[in-house]
């Protein structure tokens, strides 16, 4: 650890892992329970056109996939909106488009296959310190939009129809997400690449929710599970020189499976505790006629 | 609570009601007026068009023909939601991220909140009692922390209920709450409907059978292929003026 952090790419590179355990399984929460887990692959596979054409016009690549990606995330939840059947064949159409686009306009642009391979499954070495500042200025603005509009996102994820019922604008909370979710990606794409970013977003998630019985609590276990995985997937990456996005994803993964497990292990001995608890007290009946005096 | 102002249009009306799904006219020719203070129940058999009816009141399910409004605004302009607590038919599944019950009931605060004060800023404490006396109404006190998901259908059924309450509207729109739902329950869903229509709430109901509700009671209308085919108005109960 000491050593790597004498490096300065390094140093932001960790910064940088923080902020993305941190943003993208927080996005990735309301993601997974809108059930929109592969929106995240879908946007990432747009993202790469947006790379190429920010290398064409000689902008920055990432501006061309911030850009590309939020539209491409608004026209991804309006087809979703428009219409239940056509909606799936239309998002295939822009996933395979972006890719295939992306591959083209980076070749186009005198980027070989190793630039486009950085793009794909990430490279922390070629990191700068303009690049952090740009990341952490997402990153503040994706937290900043969950805080802010975290009631209603939740009451929208948990049921739309109440949603609408409860005067929520709904179509602007379900662009709002989406829209954060391609900001995520753009975060997440330097180090994690744009093929396994939705895998933060939805791995830490499915991990943390073995364990919790709430909301909030998934989003903030979810979230430490994320730095934990991609502050010791990056260090794994740099002390063995492996690419740090699949480390970073396979170290979920790993936190994923002892969380299924460890998760039996609690819920048995919880259910154990409450069989305990009736057989000490009243009884099952007795409770529950008890709860009906309550009510009545 | 106290009672409601008096507002010249009546929380529901809709003329001339028409759906269509799928090409199928759902609902057709229903003119439905419910006023303040009404109980209204909406009977019929399964597929009947009940869900969709209330949905359309709500403006949920868009109208093919007629019109309906909300204390005289049409849905899409309605504004004052907060008067409005709907209970559907069930908690969706969803992707499968846990929800506690305090989560799920406090979630019905939202259409409270202010549009020029997000999250951090509203009071936490006004929030907080109304969604404990709602657990308390529904007796879930104890299952707060536990996963909404996890809760046998009766005690979602009241979960949602709470959620309703938890937002201290004036209109109760409610779908089938008392489907899978024991006698007890039923019984104790009662009584606290009982108090909500005693201070001079409205409420719509969709039920099969009435059962203990029926003296609540002021008005039913029965549904068949989406047309109303029956309609009473039962004065069993003294209303407040
Ligand atoms: N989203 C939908 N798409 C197509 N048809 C629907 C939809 N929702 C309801 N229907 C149809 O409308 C009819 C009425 O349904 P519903 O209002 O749910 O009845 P009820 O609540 O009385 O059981 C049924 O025939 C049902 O199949
Ligand atoms: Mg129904």
């Amino acid at each position: 650890m000491s050593e790597m952090l004498q490096y300065d790419f390094m140093r932001v590179a960790l910064v940088m892992a923080v902020l993305i355990g941190l943003t993208a399984p927080a996005v990735g929460t309301f993601i997974v329970q809108r059930r929109l887990s592969l929106l995240g692959d879908g946007i990432g596979h747009i993202a790469l056109t947006g790379i190429g054409l920010g290398l064409l016009t000689g902008t920055s690549p990432v501006l061309g996939a911030l850009v590309v990606s939020v539209l491409g995330a608004v026209a991804i939840e309006v087809l979703r909106a428009r219409s239940r059947s056509g909606g799936d064949v239309a998002l295939a159409l822009l996933f395979y488009g972006g890719l295939a686009g992306g591959v083209i306009l980076t070749n186009a642009n005198g980027g070989g296959s190793a630039t486009l391979q950085s793009y794909l499954f990430g490279s922390i070495s070629s990191v700068t310190v303009s690049d952090l500042y740009v990341v952490a200025g997402l990153a503040a603005t994706v937290l900043a939009i969950i805080t802010l509009f975290g009631r209603e996102l939740f009451l929208l994820c948990l049921d739309e129809e109440v949603a609408r019922a409860a005067g929520l604008p709904v179509r602007f909370l379900s662009v709002l997400i989406a829209a954060t979710a391609a900001v995520t990606v753009v975060i997440s794409m330097r180090a994690i690449g744009l093929l396994l970013v939705s895998a933060l977003m939805v791995v830490p998630v499915a991990a943390a929710q073995q364990l919790t019985r709430g909301f909030w609590g998934t989003m903030l276990t979810a979230m430490g599970i994320g730095v934990l995985s991609a502050v010791s997937g990056l260090a794994g990456s740099f002390e063995y020189d492996l690419p740090p996005g699949p480390s970073i994803v396979l170290l979920a993964l790993a936190a994923f499976v002892a969380a299924v497990t460890g998760g039996s292990v609690v819920r048995r001995r919880r259910a154990r505790a409450a069989l305990d608890g009736v057989a000490a007290g009243p009884g099952v009946e007795a409770r529950v006629d008890a709860e009906a005096e309550v009510l009545g | 609570m106290n009672p409601p102002a008096k507002d010249p249009a009546p929380p529901f009306a809709m003329t001339g009601g028409l759906v269509r799904r799928d090409g199928r006219e759902v609902l057709a020719g229903i003119d439905l007026r419910v006023g303040a203070g009404d109980v209204l129940a909406v009977l019929g058999p399964n597929g009947a068009g009940k869900s969709t009816l209330v949905k359309a009141l709500l403006g949920l399910v868009p109208l093919a023909g007629g019109r309906t409004e909300i204390y005289g605004v049409p849905p899409a302009r309605f504004r004052d939601w907060n008067r409005i607590g709907y209970v559907p038919q069930r908690l969706p599944a969803g992707g499968g991220v846990p929800a506690t019950v305090r989560e799920v009931v406090a979630s019905g605060r939202v259409a409270r909140r202010s549009r020029r004060r997000p999250a951090p800023f509203t009071d936490r404490a006004a929030d907080r009692a109304a969604v404990e006396r709602a657990l308390r109404t529904v007796g879930l006190t104890d299952r707060a922390r536990d996963s909404a998901h996890l809760l046998s259908g009766g005690q979602q059924q009241r979960m949602l209920i709470a959620r309703a309450l938890a937002g201290e509207p004036d209109v109760f729109v409610l779908d089938e709450p008392t489907a899978g739902v024991d006698a007890r329950s039923q019984a104790a869903l009662a009584s606290t409907l009982h108090e909500l229509t005693t201070a001079g709430r409205t409420v719509v109901l969709v039920a099969h059978g009435l059962g203990p509700m029926e003296p609540l009671i002021t008005r039913t209308i029965e549904l068949d292929h989406g047309r109303i085919v029956r309609e009473t108005a039962l004065d069993t109960l003294e209303r407040p003026a």
